[in-house]
């Protein structure tokens, strides 16, 4: 974590020096900090500054699509590539503040398989690139609960049974359907049912209970923090930030097995950036084969091209078998929601309101 | 003994009938999810399904006009399309498919039918509380009455491809192909023959497929359930099959009540289902759960702790009533989704009382939530067997279905003594089609001796002298003679020998006996033949139930050939092979 602060400010300081002495191109990239940030420099911005020349300028951005829409409003351009969720880039996209994806700048599989072969189905949209699939979970702390462990999604919402305070983000999404699948809705309704008043009225209720325990986190990052320091014994939070915190440092979070919530991390190219086409050659090279393999070898983020998933073999450094870890293993799908980034943009006005009043509710 | 069929011929009908099956499959699952589809688009549009309310919830002033206006709106278009383009003036549903196929009957006109249907979207559209199964079923019968019309001279078409668009409809409709064949048979057949089987079998197969494999609708709910635990529950079961029966026969009383009492009111029929319309909108208001077929209460039902107690009940009480509105005001729908509303929630009410008394434990609300809805839907369509399948088809789980099995027979039990076999069947029998004593009573009884009726017998005015009466019987062919005053009026009998000691001159009234029965044009075969084997009659006399007018003669001769060709082919029916 630290050493992504130290790059960052490196980077920060040494490009517009750089960029004011020669004509250095400078683009300008969002990302999610900390650990995942790490990998991501070490897998393909590094190695993509070496082979053009380009200098990226990393920007913390913690999701939404406020800061895509600043940029509108103010005629330039700050961000010119964006890792978003994939509602986000959705929503972005239906307020047309992406550029169209440039399908045909993606590179094949080193073995020749076309795009449209080699990309998950459902991988390319109109205006974004998805790059891996992760999973929202929830996690604990191995440490507070000696007997026995949270297992269901139930669990975390008894405080009787399991206390101590949790870790939320403080954002209308996931909470929404494990809140639900507390009531043992099955995975597959979970959206129909969310869609009612009546299915945000039990999310309400599930909520009341746990309201006085709640801890709200709003980078990634926190949630692992919280959790380390013992503030929280539950926590919401990213697959790959809690392998992290475990793996690399040895730190006793457990993720649970249920209620994962599957979504792509999308690259989307921002409308009025005016170094489009650096961007889209950054789209493609960090989309290579070679570079989300990378990527997964370092951070179990499932990669959205299958010649990818193929070269998933060890840990780069603690050696464990990484695809043991991928949110798209056969343990980890079982009882796993996709999340519905459809459902999310329809709805993100309604769920924003019924935040907010809960929130005003609870003062 | 007819002669045995060639091998060729054997063949081409297997061909034939299983083409036949399939074709009728493909066609009826398309013009299903056709049905489905335009129904849940106009939910949408209409702001009637939750998830498209649920986005309206900061805008309540639109939302409540549109609560109340859709409803009484769309009830005046469905009046209006019932009224003027189906010829019966009535929405069309299973009771007309049944008697169609009972009877060898070409039923209502295929564009009734089809317009039938329009009414049926507009009023599940429009969020009426009726049902999607009726209309579906009904929707399948017409494509199984088009396929009859292609001359494929074969025996009992009709009912071979009427049973495969219902059961294919069903397949579609639960995602439950063997209980749409069950369905079928139950319900419309009555029988099980190979020759019909066969077919059904197949049309049911291809609606499953099209739905899972190429279409992929989501199943009507699903559930989490490990298993029955603790054995004393199946007694819990019975109960819950006991209550819903009484829940069953009140809910059929109930739209048959309100339904006389529509007609009662003398509302013209085109503007009846926009009264139910904006009294469902108004309740509505309150209860949104009652709009529609109300699929996602239905999903929440099966879900610990989703309701209030007290919320479970106002509810069913709202559900029931608007129900019974919608249908006995004329709104086009079935009568078997609401059922299965309010049954699910009765089960997951008394499930939830289990959980006050703490003292009896249970293996959740599920199971109770399902038996209370079969055990409720059973006796409304008189269908046990395919009830117990659908659980079983769409839980996949086998100890849910023993579940279910034991309410729903016990619910049968109950309801058959108390009201009968079906609401459809008493729909049927007011409508003169009678199934309670089998089938074989149905189809003799609905078979009227005027449809057997002769105009060629000897008639006289009680006027007539003696003389000219003992003339014509003596020179025709006839022994008997039929005496009518000036208005037509049945006086009695006159037979030559009667006459034959008497004044010629004298008027024929005095010479006329009254015969040991006369039958009436409401004279059912089953009657006349109980008649006849009492009596000895050659020719009988049919006069008006009204006013006593001589309508015709029926010969002994004519009413036995009927009766044994009406048995005959019901016995070939049932023992059909190929």
């Amino acid at each position: 974590m630290r050493r992504s602060r130290i790059y960052i400010s490196l980077i920060l300081i040494i490009l517009p020096a750089l960029a004011g002495s020669q004509e250095t191109q400078t683009l300008t990239i969002s990302s999610w900090g900390g650990a995942y940030e790490e990998a991501q420099l070490e897998a393909y911005i590094l190695p993509f500054e070496q082979e053009t020349g380009i200098k990226v300028s990393l920007v913390e951005y913690n999701g939404g699509i406020a800061p895509l829409r600043l940029v509108y409003s103010s005629g330039k351009s700050s961000m010119d590539v964006v890792d978003m969720t994939e509602s986000d880039a959705l929503a972005a996209c239906e307020e047309n503040l992406l550029a169209k994806t440039q399908v045909s700048l993606l590179l094949p599989a080193p073995d020749g398989t076309p795009v449209s072969r080699d990309f998950r189905s459902d991988a390319i949209s109109d205006c974004g690139v998805a790059h891996l699939l992760y999973a929202t979970v929830l996690a604990y702390d191995d440490r507070a609960f000696s007997d026995e462990k949270p297992s269901q999604v139930a669990d975390f919402f008894d405080i009787e049974k399991f206390p101590g305070k949790r870790a939320l983000q403080r954002h209308p999404k996931s909470i929404l359907e494990w809140a639900l699948l507390s009531y043992g809705v099955p995975v597959e309704q979970v959206y129909d049912l969310l869609s009612s008043e009546r299915g945000l009225r039990l999310v309400t209720r599930r909520l009341d209970e746990i309201r006085d325990h709640i801890v709200w986190w709003e980078s990634g990052n926190e949630s692992v923090e919280l959790l380390r320091s013992g503030a929280v014994v539950m926590a919401s939070g990213f697959n790959g930030r809690f392998f992290d915190a475990r793996i690399n440092h040895n730190l006793p979070i457990s993720i649970m097995p249920k209620g994962q919530l599957l979504e792509f991390g999308v690259w989307g190219v921002s409308r009025h950036s005016p170094q489009r086409e650096l961007a889209e050659k950054f789209v493609s090279f960090a989309t290579s084969t070679e570079s989300m393999a990378a990527f997964s070898n370092l951070l179990p983020y499932g990669p959205t091209r299958q010649s990818a998933f193929k070269r998933i073999g060890l840990h780069s450094k603690s050696n464990v078998s990484m695809r043991l870890y991928m949110p798209t293993s056969s343990s980890g799908l079982h009882g796993s929601i996709r999340a519905d980034s459809i459902w999310y943009s329809q709805t993100e006005r309604v769920r924003e309101r019924w935040f907010n009043e809960w929130l005003q509710s609870s003062r | 003994m007819a002669d045995r069929p060639e091998y060729q011929t054997i063949i081409l009908r297997i061909v034939v009938l299983a083409v036949l099956g399939s074709v009728i499959g493909l066609v009826v699952a398309l013009l299903a999810l056709v049905f489905l589809e335009a129904i849940s688009w106009l939910n949408n549009l209409l702001l009637i399904s939750p998830s498209e309310r649920f986005k309206y919830v900061d805008n309540l002033k639109a939302l409540n006009i549109a609560t109340v206006l859709v409803p009484t709106l769309g009830g005046l278009v469905v009046g209006l399309v019932l009224r003027y383009l189906v010829d019966a003036r009535r929405p069309l549903g299973p009771p007309d498919t049944i008697l169609m196929v009972q009877t060898h009957t070409s039923g209502e006109s295929v564009r009734s039918g089809l317009m039938s249907t329009l009414a049926a979207i507009i009023s599940l559209g429009c969020g009426a509380s009726v049902g999607q199964y009726g209309p579906l079923v009904y929707l399948g019968s017409i494509v199984g009455a088009v396929a009859n019309k292609l001359k494929l001279n074969k025996h009992n078409l009709q009912e071979i491809t009427v049973a495969s668009g219902v059961a294919a409809a069903i397949s579609v409709a639960f995602n439950a192909p063997i209980a749409g064949l069950i369905f079928a048979h139950e319900v419309i057949l009555r029988h099980y023959s190979i020759q019909a089987f066969a077919p059904t079998a197949v049309a049911t197969a291809i609606g499953y497929v099209i739905v899972n494999v190429v279409f992929h609708r989501p199943s009507l709910f699903l559930v989490e359930f490990d298993g029955v635990q603790h054995g004393y529950e199946f007694l819990l079961f019975a109960v819950v099959g006991v209550l819903s029966a009484f829940i069953a026969i009140s809910y059929a009383k109930g739209i048959l009540a309100c339904d006389a009492f529509a007609k009662r009111t003398r509302i013209p029929i085109a503007f009846r289902p926009m009264i139910a319309g904006f009294f469902l909108g108004v309740v509505a208001l309150w209860i949104p759960d009652v709009l529609g077929i109300g699929g996602t209460t239905l999903r929440f039902a099966t879900i610990e702790g989703a309701f209030q107690l007290s919320e479970l009940g106002l509810i069913i009480v709202a559900k029931f009533a608007v129900t019974v509105l919608c249908i006995g005001f004329g709104f086009a729908g079935g009568v078997f989704s609401p059922i299965l509303l309010i049954g699910i929630l009765f089960g997951a009410l008394f499930g939830g009382i289990l959980d006050n008394l703490t003292f009896i434990e249970h293996s959740g609300v599920v199971t109770y939530a399902i038996c209370g809805m079969m055990a409720a839907a059973s006796p409304i369509v008189g269908a046990p067997l395919a009830m117990i399948l659908i659980v079983f088809e769409l839980t996949h789980s086998y100890d849910l279905a023993i579940a279910a099995m034991v309410a729903v027979v016990f619910s049968n039990l109950i309801s058959t003594r108390i009201f009968g076999r079906s609401l459809y069947d008493v729909q049927l029998s007011k409508r003169g089609f009678d199934l309670s004593h089998g089938r074989r009573n149905a189809v003799l009884a609905y078979e009227k001796i005027t449809s057997l009726m002769h105009d060629q017998y000897l008639r006289f005015d009680v006027a007539d002298k003696i003389e000219t009466v003992m003339s014509k019987l003596s020179s025709g062919s006839h022994n008997q003679g039929f005496v009518t005053d000036s208005n037509g009026v049945f006086i009695g009998v006159v037979h030559f020998e009667s006459c034959s000691n008497r004044d010629p001159s004298e008027i024929v009234k005095y010479a006329a006996q009254l015969p040991h029965f006369t039958f009436t044009e409401k004279t059912n075969l089953i009657e006349a033949v109980e008649a006849l084997r009492i009596v000895n009659l050659d020719i009988a006399p049919i006069v008006s139930s009204t006013d006593n007018k001589l309508l015709g003669v029926v010969w002994n001769y004519d009413v036995m050939n009927a009766y044994l060709r009406a048995i005959e082919r019901i016995e070939s029916e049932e023992n059909a092979s190929v």
